[in-house]
C-alpha cells in the first residue's frame, strides 16, 4: 500500500524524499557536531573570556581587562619560554628540515636492498609515545647512570662522563632539543619522500640523459620543485614548537631554572600549580595566535609547484 | 626495468655506498636507543654497577616483576586500552558520517559546516585544556576516564571527517545513485554499499586514532588525577620522576615492557601507520 502511494503521488513523494535526505543528513552531522561544539567550540570562547578575568577557581571570577598579559610578558618564566619556543622553531627548521631532505632524497635517489626497509625504520621513532621518548631520552642523558655518561667512564673519558647533559642550563636545552630531532625527523622524511615520489619520472631521466646526477639534481631540480611542501613542514615546525609540552616538562620539568621552560609548560604551571585559570587561559590565547599568524603566512603565500 | 636498474649501479658506485653507509649510521642512532636496554636488563644491579657493557652472565626476569610492580603496569594498561578503545569507538562513526555526507550531500549549509568542523583541526589544544577542566567539573566528569575519553575522541574527529571526506569522494558517485533507485534508503546505501567499501580508510581511523589515543600525555595528564585511573604514559612519567636511572636494570625493563605495545604495533601494522599518516599531509 505504501508504495502505491509513493508511485501514484510525485509531488508528496518528492517531499517526502526531500524531507528525508534533510534528516538523514542532519543526523550524521550532529553527532561529531556535538562533540565539538561541547570540547572546541565552547572552551575557544570559553578561553578568550577567562583571559580578561582574575580567576582561580574558588570565589567570582572578575574582569581585569588586560592585566593578565601584561603580567605574563613582566614574569620571567613566561618570557623564558617564549624565547625557548622561538628559538627551538628556528633550530628544529635549520637542521631538522635539511637533515630530512638529505635523508629523503638519498633514500629515494639510492634504491637499494639497505635503502629499501629504511623508511619505516627512520618513522618509527615518530610514533614512540612522548613518555617512552622521554624515558629512553633520560635513559641515555641522565647524569652518573645514563648511557654518556657512562661510556665516558668505560673509556676514560672524562670530559664526556663530567657531562651534565639534563643539569645544566647550558646543555639541557640542547639535551632536551637532539631527543626531539630523534623523535620527530621520521615525519619530515616519509613525508619528502612521498613528495619526491609523486614527481614526475621524466625529471630523473631527463636529468640523467643531461648528466644531471647525485647532488646536483638534488639542488637544482628537486628542491626547486620542493619549495611548497617545505614551507609547510617549516610551519608545521613552528606549531610543533609553541605547542611543545611533553618531551621538556617529563625530562626536565623546564628546568634547571627557566633553562627548558616552554609555553605550554608555562600555561601548566601557571593553570594547574598556581591555579591562575586566568593567566594560564591568556597564555592559551597567545599560543593560539601565534600559530594562526604563521598558519595565515603559509596560506597566504602562491602555491608554486603544490 | 631490469636493465634499467644495471645501469643504475654501474653509474653511481661509490657514492653510493659511501651514502648507504651514512643512511644506515643514521637509521642505527634511531634504532640503537630503543634496543640498548635490552643489554641491561637481564643483568642484577650489583653485575650491572660491576661492568655495565658486557653480555648477562646469566638471564634473570626480576627486574621485569619489579619495574611492573613499582608502577603498577597491568592496571596502566588496562586503563590506556579502554580510554584507546573508548576515542575509537566514538570517533571513528562520527567521522565516517560526517565525513559521507559532507562528500555527497553538497548544499551551502553541509559545506559551511564542513569548514566549521574543518578549522578545529588547526586548534591547539592549550587553547581548550583550562575550560575543558573546569567544565569536567561541571559535568562530574572530573578525574573518570570518560571525562578523557570524550574530549580525546573530539579532538581526533576534524582530521577524520577531512579524510573521510575525501575518501568518500574517490568512491565513484553512480553507486550511490544506482542504490537509491532500487529503492534503498540514504541510511541502507550508506551502511550496505558506501561503508564497506570505505574500510581502507576505516581501517587506517582505526589504527591511527588507537595510537594517538594511546600516547597522549598532555590531556590524561590534566584531566586524571587518582592514581588508579592512570594511563600507562602517566605511570611511565611518574617513574622517571620517582626512580629515575638509579637502578638501571629496573628502568630498562619499565623502558621495554611500555614501549613493547607501540612497537609490536609497528612491526606489525607500519605500512598502514605511514599510509595514514601521508593521507592528510598530501591534501592541500
Amino acid at each position: 500500500m505504501v508504495q502505491s502511494i509513493q508511485i501514484f503521488d510525485p509531488i508528496k513523494t518528492k517531499k517526502t524524499a526531500k524531507r528525508n535526505r534533510a534528516i538523514f543528513v542532519s543526523l550524521c552531522i550532529f553527532p561529531s557536531l556535538l562533540f565539538l561544539v561541547m570540547f572546541m567550540y565552547y572552551p575557544i570562547v570559553e578561553t578568550f573570556r577567562l583571559s580578561f578575568m582574575k580567576s582561580s577557581g574558588l570565589g567570582q571570577d572578575r574582569f581585569i581587562g588586560l592585566d593578565n598579559y601584561r603580567k605574563l610578558f613582566v614574569s620571567e618564566e613566561f618570557r623564558a619560554g617564549l624565547v625557548h619556543v622561538l628559538t627551538w622553531a628556528f633550530w628544529s627548521i635549520v637542521i631538522q628540515l635539511p637533515l630530512a631532505f638529505f635523508i629523503a632524497f638519498s633514500l629515494t635517489f639510492y634504491v637499494n636492498r639497505v635503502s629499501k626497509p629504511m623508511r619505516a625504520i627512520y618513522y618509527m621513532a615518530n610514533i614512540m609515545p612522548s613518555a617512552i621518548t622521554a624515558m629512553l631520552g633520560k635513559f641515555v642523558f641522565s647524569p652518573n647512570n645514563g648511557i654518556l655518561n657512562n661510556l665516558g667512564n668505560q673509556f676514560g673519558w672524562d670530559w664526556l662522563s663530567n657531562m651534565d647533559f639534563l643539569g645544566s642550563e647550558r646543555l639541557a636545552f640542547w639535551s632536551v632539543f637532539a631527543v626531539a630531532t630523534w623523535a620527530y625527523t621520521g615525519f619530515p622524511i616519509i613525508y619528502l619522500m612521498a613528495r619526491i615520489e609523486q614527481m614526475p619520472k621524466e625529471f630523473k631521466e631527463a636529468a640523467e640523459l643531461d648528466g644531471v646526477t647525485g647532488w646536483k639534481y638534488a639542488w637544482y631540480i628537486l628542491l626547486p620543485n620542493l619549495v611548497y611542501p617545505l614551507r609547510i613542514l617549516a610551519v608545521l615546525c613552528t606549531i610543533g614548537s609553541l605547542k611543545l609540552f611533553d618531551l621538556p616538562y617529563m625530562m626536565t620539568t623546564g628546568g634547571p631554572g627557566h633553562a627548558t621552560v616552554t609555553l605550554g609548560i608555562s600555561l601548566y604551571r601557571q593553570g594547574f600549580i598556581n591555579w591562575q585559570y586566568g593567566r594560564a587561559s591568556a597564555i592559551g590565547v597567545i599560543i593560539f595566535l601565534l600559530s594562526l599568524i604563521f598558519t595565515i603566512i603559509q596560506f597566504s603565500g602562491k602555491k608554486e609547484a603544490a | 626495468m631490469r636493465t634499467g636498474f644495471k645501469l643504475h649501479r654501474a653509474h653511481y658506485g661509490w657514492i653510493e655506498v659511501f651514502i648507504t653507509i651514512i643512511l644506515v649510521l643514521f637509521a642505527l642512532t634511531v634504532i640503537v636507543p630503543m634496543c640498548l636496554p635490552l643489554l641491561f636488563v637481564f643483568k642484577t644491579q650489583l653485575e650491572y654497577s660491576y661492568d655495565p657493557w658486557s653480555l648477562p652472565k646469566h638471564i634473570t626476569v626480576k627486574n621485569f616483576l619489579e619495574a611492573w610492580d613499582a608502577i603498577k603496569i597491568g592496571e596502566g594498561l588496562a586503563n590506556t586500552l579502554l580510554v584507546s578503545l573508548g576515542v575509537v569507538v566514538l570517533a571513528v562513526p562520527c567521522a565516517a558520517l560526517a565525513g559521507y555526507v559532507f562528500a555527497r550531500y553538497h548544499s551551502k549549509v553541509t559545506e559551511v559546516l564542513f569548514y566549521a568542523i574543518l578549522v578545529c583541526y588547526f586548534i591547539p589544544i592549550q587553547m581548550v585544556l583550562i575550560p575543558l577542566y573546569k567544565f569536567n567539573i561541571k559535568l562530574g566528569l572530573s578525574n573518570t576516564l570518560l571525562g578523557l575519553i570524550l574530549p580525546m575522541a573530539a579532538f581526533n574527529i576534524p582530521f577524520w571527517v577531512l579524510i573521510y571526506r575525501s575518501f568518500f569522494h574517490t568512491l565513484p558517485k553512480d553507486l550511490g545513485d544506482a542504490a537509491c533507485i532500487d529503492g534503498a534508503g540514504h541510511a541502507t546505501t550508506f551502511f550496505k554499499i558506501m561503508l564497506p567499501l570505505a574500510s581502507p580508510a576505516t581501517t587506517l581511523a582505526l589504527l591511527l586514532i588507537f595510537i594517538a589515543a594511546w600516547s597522549d600525555y598532555f590531556l590524561s595528564l590534566i584531566m586524571l588525577n587518582d592514581q588508579k585511573l592512570f594511563t600507562m604514559q602517566l605511570r611511565v612519567s611518574q617513574f622517571l620522576n620517582a626512580y629515575g636511572v638509579d637502578r638501571m636494570p629496573r628502568y630498562a625493563a619499565a623502558a621495554i615492557i611500555s614501549m613493547s605495545p607501540t612497537v609490536i604495533l609497528y612491526i606489525i601494522g607500519h605500512k598502514w601507520v605511514i599510509k595514514g599518516t601521508l593521507a592528510g599531509a598530501l591534501k592541500e
